[in-house]
């Protein structure tokens, strides 16, 4: 399990740009030559591209990228029994791209496209994503382009990604985005949403701060048995004590957990009554001196996936674990 | 037992130490007769003398009525035990855990004992347990979490006012945490954070540390501090003694002190 334990300091930070297409043809147009200046300089390539759109890069360039052992093709959102986490998605893309740089020592340039099957119901996946990268790649050297159609099925990803990033590419140039917002006022206007509803839990527990050791006691319950090594269970127990004492230390006294266990592995929810500060918390790595946020942090990086929201009632995290 | 480096394998196989669960429903009388026959099996084996421990505070914690019940549940317990311990060759420690005692039932439990032996637990919450072992010196055993992660933090920063003002005190503050089972990222990050603050010449040294325990320090900077030692604990299983070719008495290996008198065990806090 490879765990990042601080930030880096880097001379290049990230550079997040949008640009627009018309068609796939166009759209390629624009990926090639930010592909070659890449493979020119002799700097990590990154793409999270639909395969036919890779596939047309590749013709382009002349089998450049296929070939090129430079190319990382970063993880797609898994769309698992928890459902899709853009917030998730933003993490895991930074462990990538921060091994990548570290490797290397040079900025890695990653292209990405849209792809319409994570919309959801209101396409709101894209803004919570942008917004995500914006706080999990700051201190990274990454310079990523995102690529949208210009006319999506849902009006809201044009506005998030007008809202989300600070450079557009326009005319094969980057300029500065005057309606560009920072990634959590982005969020408070657009909360991140609500996963899709799961049954009636396996296990419910109520719990306070002193009845943390009940919680860590049902987890590695629900776990024994199911094909995890010890090790895992050990890390996934970590990961939802992490999540339960913020709950009853930052939310209200009493909380709240639900497990869920079967085939697709472990599914387990913390709810409490509290408000969310942060919109995207552990999604950038503590600064050492720091005491707080190395939690949800470390508990992103060892559970499949970690999403956060906040409705009326109060702040859910759920998480998936597999073995 | 095995988990804290007893070696209880053998004794359990050759039938010198039996584990019984506790059962709420059993009467006193029950308890009692149990330990009549259990020591009488033992002397007719050939075995010399027998030594019982156990911890009745479940008589409170199961709710048998009220907690004044539990009490008088374990007073009854108490004279029956000790009706049958009396003229027999039989130790009897019997752990009366703080959190669940009032002053009253340990006023009336001390009454009851002839010895008492107070452990020099610092802290003890029934989840964690913090134990001095000598200057500057600390074991910590059971689990660290939200609800008792600033016991640490004070133990850390009262040894190291003390290394601080007595010229011969050691300059390493250790923490045996051998049987240390959890440790919250908030509790590791604050090992870290109180290595780096030591002053120059003093470390904060942590022995016989766990794989996970050992992740989650790692995972908060641990490596990074250089005024923070730690040493994982060795995974050979504990040292099993030759098998006995004659019995010598059902002696629990770990027992701190032999005596021949009943002793209750108080954790003062």
């Amino acid at each position: 399990m490879r765990i990042e334990t601080t930030r880096s300091a880097n001379a290049v930070r990230l550079e997040h740009a949008a640009g627009f297409h018309g068609s796939p043809t166009h759209l390629v147009d624009q990926l090639v030559p930010l592909a070659r200046q890449a493979i020119e300089r002799d700097e990590p390539l990154a793409t999270a591209l639909a395969p036919t759109t890779e596939q047309a890069l590749d013709d382009r360039l002349g089998g450049a990228v296929g070939s090129a052992d430079r190319v990382v093709r970063l993880r797609p959102a898994d769309s698992g029994p928890a459902g899709a986490s853009a917030q998730t998605v933003a993490a895991r893309w930074a462990l990538d791209l921060r091994a990548m740089g570290v490797a290397k020592g040079r900025p890695v340039t990653v292209l990405s496209e849209h792809a319409a099957a994570l919309d959801g119901s209101d396409g709101r996946f894209w803004t919570e994503l942008d917004a995500a990268l914006n706080v999990a790649l700051a201190d990274l050297p990454v310079r990523i382009t995102c690529f949208y159609p210009e006319l999506p099925l849902h009006l809201e990803i044009l506005e998030g990604a007008r809202r989300n990033h600070p450079l557009l590419l326009d005319g094969g140039e980057l300029r500065p985005n005057p309606a560009h917002h920072d990634p959590r006022a982005v969020l408070t206007a657009r909360p991140a949403a609500r996963p899709p509803v799961l049954g009636p839990p396996d296990e419910r527990l109520t719990f306070s701060a002193w009845q943390l050791h009940d919680v860590r006691t049902a987890v590695e319950r629900a776990l024994s048995g199911n094909g995890y090594e010890r090790e895992r269970v050990e890390d996934i127990v970590l990961a939802v004590n992490e999540l339960a004492t913020n709950a009853v230390e930052h939310g209200t006294p009493e909380a709240r957990m639900s497990l869920w266990t079967g085939r697709h592995g472990l599914m387990c929810e913390i709810d409490d009554g509290g408000t969310l500060r942060d919109p995207l918390p552990g999604l950038q790595a503590p600064h050492p001196a720091e005491p707080r946020g190395r939690g949800v942090w470390i508990a992103r990086q060892l559970c499949d996936s970690l999403h956060v929201w906040a409705d009326g009632h109060g702040t859910h995290v759920r998480v998936h674990a597999t073995p | 037992m095995t988990d804290d480096g007893v070696a209880v394998t053998a004794p359990l196989r050759e039938g010198r130490l039996a584990v019984v669960p506790g059962d709420p429903r059993s009467s006193a009388q029950d308890v009692a007769e149990a330990v009549r026959s259990t020591v009488d099996a033992a002397l007719a084996a050939g075995y010399p003398a027998v030594r019982i421990t156990g911890n009745p505070t479940f008589l409170v914690k199961q709710g048998r009525g009220t907690a004044t019940d539990g009490v008088y549940g374990m007073a009854d317990l108490d004279q029956a035990l000790d009706d049958v311990v009396r003229h027999r060759p039989a130790h009897v420690l019997c752990v009366y855990d703080r959190a669940h005692c009032p002053e009253e039932v340990v006023d009336r439990m001390r009454a009851a004992h002839r010895t008492e032996v107070v452990t020099p637990a610092i802290y003890d919450d029934g989840l964690l347990r913090l134990t001095a072992i000598g200057p500057g010196a600390a074991r910590v055993a059971g689990e660290v979490d939200h609800s008792n992660r600033p016991r640490i933090r004070s133990f850390l920063e009262s040894a190291l006012d003390r290394a601080l003002r007595l010229p011969d005190a050691p300059t390493d503050i250790r923490l045996d945490l051998s049987s240390l089972r959890f440790l919250d990222v908030a509790g590791a990050v604050g090992l870290v954070h109180a290595a780096e603050e030591f002053p120059n010449a003093h470390r904060l040294v942590l022995g016989g540390v766990r794989p996970r325990v050992q992740r989650v320090l790692d995972r908060c900077g641990a490596p990074f501090a250089t005024q923070l030692v730690v040493q994982p604990r060795g995974d050979a299983p504990p040292p099993e003694p030759p098998p006995a070719d004659r019995p010598t008495g059902g002696r629990i290996p770990d027992d701190p002190s032999p005596d021949d008198e009943r002793r209750s065990e108080q954790a003062s806090v």
